[in-house]
């Protein structure tokens, strides 16, 4: 894939495979993090005493929302300028996120 | 709207790679798929008749039940009461039972009479839509990997991951230019504009349907990893917190009447039909009662129904994708999500716009890979190894997988007439058919494979209603004709199939000897080839 774009772009060649993979890897960690935030602190989460087919359904519906953001992540990675930005951006947002997920469980 | 150039070249590029990557695995995705939509009407087009065995009222087969169960230990594991008229009222698994493709399934149907006497028969289950539902899950690429999943499942997975990208980026890259060339058709500007325009046109008026199956199928391929990640976000909190076990020990005696099951059902999910009750593992530690329901006017989870979970002998409701329970918010919209992946909202016009707008999918994965070519073709100025391999693989790939589930139905009726295993001779038939065009392809070329492809698919496309008006007119042949309306549409289907097939074909043979020459379609280029096309081959 990246040799046949590479040969009509020379100037993006080196960044197809580094911005995908962020795109997989911190893409699919921001997209958890986002769903742990929601699963944790939003309506009926895990710290709620909710009966047992309410969670059966909570949780499907948590797995169902890791896809959509995983893979808006994943086709808009290539509007960054290069694979470098790509991944400190997204790596500084993962911060931003585990950070405010871990700090608010800490305040429970 | 205005979009920098450089972003513009990336998407167009991005999309290009994606959709090259992943347009023969959705190509037999979409096409299988729009066929499943009719799964049971297809089920019952291909089963025999005498399968079978008649229907009866609600209280004979209540009756009968107790008796069932208790003169076939086999029942206990897991049997399927209907209540569709067309359908036997009892069946049972001898033989497999479960999920998925399986070939060598046999099945007991069964019945009551006026005396109360209970009747049996044997049967192999036809599983002709079963052959098109792994078709469209895995396109076609078999073998088991990690338990129970699908290699092609997984692939499929991918190819719908890269097809989400490729609609992200064939709107962003269009989104410039859309309000000028959205309802353009421009035939006069030559072929190849033709099919950029329709090609567009389709993407983007079924942009949201493409956007939910591409989400949808990246889902049902990978939500067991979803959920492992997810556990490790739930941390020592369980996923799936689940009631202690239940130490009562059950028998059968204690199993409640069928109408017990019907008041229940009735009782949570007002308005709904009870269409089939499943009893499973009644004599084991995990007994389950599945009742399917028919709302046609509600979104339905399932491909056909609703269902609720209870216990068999207690009527404890475990769960329902009927948000009637405590399930709060959380069921509408999973349930959402399968129902519009699977069609099933709108009853029978939500099933055939599923199906157009599933076949319009395929020509967008089969036109985008026609594009690819004679654009490639046209940078070059020759026909390079790429696109001629590219071209190939899209007429090997495409035609043979349609010729192939089209004689699958062509010939099952024929089959019954031998003793072989219907299921196994899908395989064969599907499997030569698939692979026997790719080496058509690669051998004579794809234009020349093209005409003679289409021209097979066209005879198995007649030969189809054609069985029937023969079944009709020699009723000792052991084959049937199409009974009832649904049937009947399925033979109509595939007159227009070879309808469109004929027309393909004639202009396939109108480009081949009279197209631009130097076009991969074009007969010109494989006598002699031009010369910038020789210089390429004595390279």
């Amino acid at each position: 894939m990246s040799d046949y774009a590479g040969k009509q772009q020379i100037k993006l060649q080196a960044d197809w495979w580094s911005k995908t993979l962020a795109g997989i890897f911190l893409g699919l960690l921001l997209s958890y993090g986002l769903v742990a935030l929601f699963a944790w602190f939003g309506p009926d989460n895990v710290n709620q005493a909710i009966s047992n087919e309410r969670a059966l359904w909570r949780v499907q519906f948590n797995m169902w929302l890791v896809a959509p953001i995983w893979m808006c992540v994943l086709s808009l990675v290539y509007l960054f300028r290069s694979g470098k930005q790509a991944w400190l951006k997204l790596g500084f947002a993962n911060l931003v996120i585990y950070g405010v997920w871990m700090a608010l469980r800490s305040a429970l | 709207m205005k979009i920098k150039s450089d972003i513009l070249r990336t998407y167009q590029n991005v999309h290009t790679w994606t959709g090259i990557v992943a347009g023969l695995f959705l190509f037999i995705g979409f096409f299988a798929g729009s066929i499943t939509m009719f799964r049971s009407a297809i089920d019952d087009w291909a089963t025999p008749p005498s399968y079978q065995l008649p229907h009866t009222d609600l209280a004979s087969i209540e009756a009968a039940l107790p008796k069932v169960l208790a003169n076939y230990p086999e029942a206990q594991k897991e049997l399927v009461i209907s209540f569709d008229n067309t359908q036997s009222p009892f069946t049972w698994y001898t033989q497999g039972g479960g999920r998925g493709l399986r070939l060598d399934d046999q099945t007991v149907h069964a019945t009551v009479d006026e005396k109360g006497e209970i009747i049996t028969h044997d049967s192999t289950v036809n599983e002709l839509s079963g052959l098109v539902d792994m078709l469209h899950r895995t396109g076609g690429i078999l073998g088991e990997v990690a338990g129970h999943h699908m290699l092609g499942e997984f692939i499929m997975g991918f190819a719908a991951l890269l097809y989400f990208i490729a609609l992200v980026s064939g709107v962003i890259f269009l989104l410039p230019t859309l309000t000028k060339s959205f309802f353009a058709l421009r035939s006069a500007k030559g072929a190849n504009r033709f099919w950029l325009d329709s090609h567009n046109l389709v993407g983007i008026a079924s942009l949201p349907f493409h956007i939910i199956i591409a989400f949808t199928a990246v889902v049902f391929a990978f939500h067991d990893f979803f959920y492992a990640g997810l556990s490790q976000v739930y941390g020592d909190n369980e996923l799936f917190p689940s009631d202690p076990p239940n130490k009562q020990v059950y028998t059968l005696d204690h199993l409640p009447t069928l109408s017990d099951y019907f008041e229940t059902a009735a009782a949570y999910a007002p308005g709904y039909q009870v269409s089939e009750i499943r009893l499973s593992g009644l004599s084991g530690a995990r007994a389950n009662a599945a009742i399917s329901l028919v709302n046609e006017n509600e979104v339905m989870r399932g491909p056909n129904t609703d269902f609720i979970f209870m216990h068999p002998y207690t009527l404890n409701i475990q769960t329902s994708s009927i948000s009637s329970g405590d399930q709060g918010v959380w069921v509408n919209a999973v349930s959402t999500y399968f129902a519009l992946h699977f069609g099933s909202y709108g009853g029978n016009f939500g099933r055939w716009l599923y199906f157009v707008m599933g076949l319009a999918g395929a020509f967008l994965f089969y036109t985008g890979n026609l594009l690819w070519l004679e654009k490639r073709r046209q940078k070059q100025g020759k026909q390079t190894k790429s696109v001629q391999f590219m071209a190939k693989l899209t007429i090997g790939v495409c035609l043979g997988s349609l010729l192939g589930v089209i004689s699958c139905f062509a010939l099952t009726k024929w089959l019954s007439m031998t003793s072989l295993n219907i299921n196994h001779a899908y395989m064969w038939i599907y499997y030569s058919c698939f692979i026997g065009a790719i080496v058509l392809s690669f051998t004579v070329g794809a234009a020349k494979a093209a005409i003679s492809l289409i021209k097979v698919s066209i005879v198995a496309c007649l030969l189809i209603p054609l069985t029937s008006i023969i079944a009709l007119f020699l009723p000792s042949l052991s084959i049937w004709p199409a009974r009832g309306v649904s049937q009947v549409i399925i033979e109509l289907c595939a007159l227009l199939c070879a309808f469109i097939c004929f027309r393909a074909h004639q202009k396939c043979v109108k480009r081949f000897y009279s197209g631009e020459k130097n076009s991969i379609w074009a007969l010109a280029n494989q006598q002699t080839p031009p010369i910038e096309a020789s210089l390429t081959a004595s390279k």
